[in-house]
């Protein structure tokens, strides 16, 4: 390694001169200066996590000090973990036959957008909107409100982010408290006009605004109230506030 | 050991011996677990295969009848069976060492467990053999010098790898040490990997070299030249190399006229040697799918209107003169429903009838009327942008980029628009006629639509053909589907752990192409989660997947420098390509569906016949890797574009007229190139440094090209 003849300036540190050799010996001639820079941290990185690594297992098989073998199973286990590989060529052939085996699946004409099922797509809600007024609800119960999972609501994909502005009714699973996917429910998140709104207040009051609960709401509307929404009466802006505050306190509890 | 087992059992059935693989199927069963536990030993390193091919034939009559005996028996040419401990069992693992070979299409491949236990010869003498070997060569006749010569470079790398995949580390390195100045020059780049390539451990992590090391590389060589060479070989001293020879290349013979070394340069450099002719000799239906018939509104100055099809109009309509050219079946078109497509939509209707109508209006390009290019340039981009597509009717065009963004913009003047929000839409009314307008929000109208949702550099972007979706693939190992109504991400589909490089839809949509750093293509649907073809074969990465016009193959180029072509249907490799002396980085096939345009790293444009499977031009002029080839709306142009900031025109009228296909060409896949680079060259047109990564005719045939400005 003749320092004359590097790239590099003249005060370049050794490690950097060896590292432009190696870029050098692999056929890499034109790249931008940080990448030595790289190239040495990661070499770096690299070293003293599997030198730790040798240590432990070392000190686990209560040897004196660190041999070859040490390192060699630290390297085999990164290996294993960071620096995965694709898989073998038979294994490639072998599931490739598999799969190939089956015939093309036939389509099915004047099916809307063809898009896989619900849970495999990203066109689910992947927020939740929570209740408010707990403290009222004791008196109706508990208010559980389930935790909807992204992918696990069923809602139509060109919408993703509120539902069909008409009322339907909703069926209820038994198993509301639990996390579970609640594919097969559909919730509808309505925007209360102002006729709606009329009608469903009298009839539940706990959740004026924001709350998705099936176990109470049984074939009753939901009702969804936004921020963004104009028509919303003057009595919600002190609830939209509201909600900014409790909302911390409440993502704890639930 | 299971995997031992296949091996013996594919070896029996290959060599015909139906009543021995039963009797060993059926022993198999019996023994059932008792395999898991049996220790096998590996065939002694120093027994000798039998001489030429005679070993297998000698090897299966001594197998017949003799499974229940757990005897060594030595058949003729000295094969020694090795006895597992489970009685019943024979196993001739030093024989499979002679027939093992990689069958790509429906067999397991056993070769990686046989591999393990090939030793083939005294590693010290390796130096010997191989200089021996390449004095006899030198010293032959020059008709033959250069298809011996191509025994150079294959056997360099096999006896290389095996030296270090059995730990020979020093007298690998002075092997390599002594003989790599000798290769080609295009194979340098992968003499540079070999030479980092020093222990077992380090072959570990590298598939390709594994691949290289358990596949058999093939070699076409004439009849002449392979039997100077086996009456060279099989003399005493030379039979180590001779075994070498036989375990580590396929040799297809072919009959004939020696090549020239002109000859066989043109076809050479890819990691799996030349492709054997069987492997071009499937039929491919190249031919193209009929367009449905419909009437075309000729388009008078005053009526703008589209009308219905089939009213009844003054002047007589335009039939679609595509479809109702010839009424019966083109033999070479695949059947309308060979593969399921899907329907086509009133949408798709109104969007063939806007194709018909600018079709009409169509330049017609030649030699004396050259397109005009039209350049989008991406400034400030920082080398950042990896993918662009351009729509069809040249209405959007998309870019994918290194900090994981895909950027959307609308080259017309009409703003991109996405739907409303669902509070909007319940204002609309439904009934109205432009129901389809009002759906569209123009509060948010913008020229530019970005799409975040990768979690990695966008390498591929696809527009799919009727403008509602977009596809792009990214290092993060997933192909997203955007939808272009909302421009919100639609599903991530995960299949590929590792980079994927290339992803286009299918020229009639509902079918999606991927390939990337996993070796695989994959082909998608747009309603399933997993693919529904996995196109495996292929040495190194695949970096380019295209689409071929009837939508039934797919062509895949990789960095093992072969181009494939695929069957959809059953995903059975139809034709395999080689002859470029890089990996491949863009396709094009032509819109009549018969030929195939190539390009890669090594700056030259390979054309190919598919039907025949023939190379039939070569387009020398760029120096660098071509990232873009389209041929235009007709096919009389091909356009080329490359990292050396030129857009190329080539004549593809002119370099696919007067092709040989008598039959010596189509049995041996031989053909002369003419050295017409120059007369098929048209135009170079550079611009200011700027790569060409993109190549789009629009439907009138004038050609957008692509790129973003680098400083340097």
């Amino acid at each position: 390694m003749e320092p004359a003849k590097m790239a590099s300036p003249k005060s370049a540190p050794k490690d950097a001169q060896v590292m432009a050799q190696i870029l050098k010996d692999m056929g890499i001639t034109e790249y931008e200066p940080r990448v030595i820079n790289q190239m040495l941290e990661f070499a770096y990185r690299y070293v003293t996590t599997i030198l730790e690594d040798a240590k432990i297992y070392s000190s686990h098989a209560k040897k004196p000090s660190v041999d070859a073998d040490d390192v060699r199973l630290a390297i085999q286990c990164r290996t294993d973990q960071s620096f995965t590989s694709p898989p073998p060529r038979d294994f490639l052939l072998d599931i490739a036959r598999q799969k190939n085996q089956a015939p093309l699946p036939l389509i099915k004409p004047y099916a809307g957008p063809r898009l896989p099922p619900d849970r495999y797509c990203l066109t689910a809600p992947n927020y939740r909107l929570k209740a408010l007024q707990k403290k009222v609800s004791s008196t109706a119960g508990r208010i559980t409100v389930p935790r909807l999972s992204v992918g696990a609501v069923s809602s139509r994909p060109s919408t993703p982010t509120l539902g069909t502005p008409s009322a339907q009714t909703v069926s209820v699973s038994a198993k509301v408290g639990t996390p579970v996917s609640l594919t097969g429910q559909r919730f509808t998140v309505q925007i209360p006009s102002s006729q709606a709104a009329k009608a469903a207040t009298p009839t539940t009051p706990t959740v004026q605004n924001v709350l998705i609960n099936p176990s109470l709401i049984g074939p009753k509307n939901i009702l969804i109230t936004t921020n963004m929404v104009s028509s919303q009466s003057a009595a919600s802006e002190p609830n939209s506030l509201k909600r900014k505050h409790e909302d911390d306190d409440d993502y704890d509890n639930l | 050991d299971r995997q031992t087992l296949a091996a013996v059992l594919q070896f029996l059935r290959r060599s015909n011996l139906r009543e021995s693989e039963e009797i060993l199927r059926r022993e198999a069963r019996l023994l059932g677990d008792d395999l898991g536990a049996a220790a096998l030993s590996p065939a002694g390193a120093g027994l000798q295969v039998g001489a030429g091919g005679d070993a297998d034939s000698a090897g299966g009559d001594a197998l017949l009848g003799r499974v229940t005996a757990a005897s060594a028996s030595a058949v003729g040419g000295n094969v020694a069976a090795v006895a597992s401990s489970s009685p019943g069992l024979l196993l001739y693992a030093n024989v499979f060492a002679v027939g093992g070979g990689v069958v790509v299409e429906d067999q397991p491949d056993v070769s990686a467990v046989l591999s393990a236990y090939n030793q083939q010869g005294d590693p010290t003498l390796y130096e010997e053999y191989y200089s021996g070997l390449k004095h006899f060569i030198e010293c032959s006749l020059d008709c033959h010098r250069a298809e011996l010569s191509q025994l150079f470079y294959p056997l360099f790398v096999h006896m290389y790898l095996e030296l270090v995949y059995n730990q020979h580390e020093s007298e690998a390195k002075s092997f390599f040490e002594r003989f790599h100045g000798d290769q080609e020059c295009y194979y340098q780049d992968d003499l540079r990997v070999l030479s980092s390539l020093t222990k077992k451990e380090h072959m570990k992590g590298n598939e390709t070299m594994l691949d290289f090391r358990t596949s058999k590389f093939v070699l076409r060589i004439s009849r002449d030249s392979y039997q100077l060479l086996k009456r060279h070989l099989q003399e005493k001293q030379n039979n180590q190399i001779w075994n070498i020879v036989q375990e580590h290349l396929y040799i297809d013979i072919f009959d004939g006229m020696p090549r020239s070394k002109q000859q066989i340069d043109a076809m050479v450099g890819s990691l799996a040697g030349e492709a054997k002719r069987e492997a071009n000799k499937a039929k491919v239906f190249f031919g193209l799918l009929k367009e449905p018939e419909f009437d075309v509104p000729l388009d008078d100055e005053d009526e703008e209107g589209e009308n219905e099809e089939g009213k009844p109009k003054k002047k007589k309509p335009k039939k679609d003169s595509a479809g109702s050219k010839s009424k019966k079946q083109d033999p070479n078109a695949p059947p309308q429903n060979r593969i399921p497509l899907p329907e086509l939509k009133d949408s798709d209707k109104l969007d063939k009838v806007m194709n018909m109508k600018e079709a009409a209006r169509r330049v017609r390009l030649g030699p004396e009327c050259l397109p005009s290019i039209c350049f989008y340039t991406f400034l400030n981009a920082y080398q950042g942008l990896t993918a662009v597509d351009i729509t069809d009717d040249s209405s959007m065009i998309v870019g994918g980029f290194a900090d994981s963004t895909v950027r959307v913009w609308s080259v017309t003047p009409k703003k991109l628009r996405s739907v409303k929000t669902a509070a909007d839409l319940s204002l609309i009314d439904k009934e109205s006629d432009d129901v389809l307008e009002r759906i569209m929000d123009e509060k948010t109208a913008s020229e530019l639509k970005i799409l975040y949702g990768h979690s990695g550099p966008v390498y591929g972007t696809s527009f799919s053909p009727d403008r509602n979706y977009l596809l792009s693939c990214s290092e993060d190992g997933t192909v997203r589907l955007w939808s272009l109504q909302t421009f919100t991400c639609l599903v991530g589909y995960k299949g590929h752990n590792y980079p994927v490089w290339d992803t286009q839809f299918s020229p009639y949509g509902y079918y999606f192409v991927s390939g990337g750093h996993d070796r695989v293509a994959r082909l998608w649907a747009t309603d399933h989660y997993q693919p529904l073809r996995i196109f495996a074969g292929h040495l190194a990465d695949v970096t380019c997947t295209r689409f071929h016009p009837n939508s039934n193959y797919i062509a895949t180029g990789s960095a093992d420098r072969t181009v494939r072509l695929w069957d959809v249907l059953n995903g059975n490799c139809v034709r395999i390509f080689t002859g470029h002396k890089g990996p491949i980085h863009s396709l094009a096939f032509s819109p009549n569906g018969r030929f195939l345009a190539t390009g890669a790293t090594d700056g030259r444009v390979l054309l190919w016949d598919i039907g025949h499977g023939l190379m039939v031009g070569e387009l020398k002029g760029h120096t660098d890797t071509i990232y873009a080839l389209r041929f235009s709306r007709d096919g009389e142009i091909l356009a080329s574009g490359s990292m050396d900031n030129t857009v190329r025109l080539w004549d593809a009228v002119k370099a696919f007229e007067d092709l040989e296909t008598d039959d010596f060409t189509t049995a041996t896949g031989h053909i002369n190139l003419p050295e017409n680079s120059q007369d098929l060259l048209l135009g170079t047109y550079m611009t200011k440094s700027t790569p060409v990564i993109h190549l789009h005719f629009t439907r009138r045939n004038l050609l957008l090209a692509a790129g973003a400005y680098s400083s340097q």
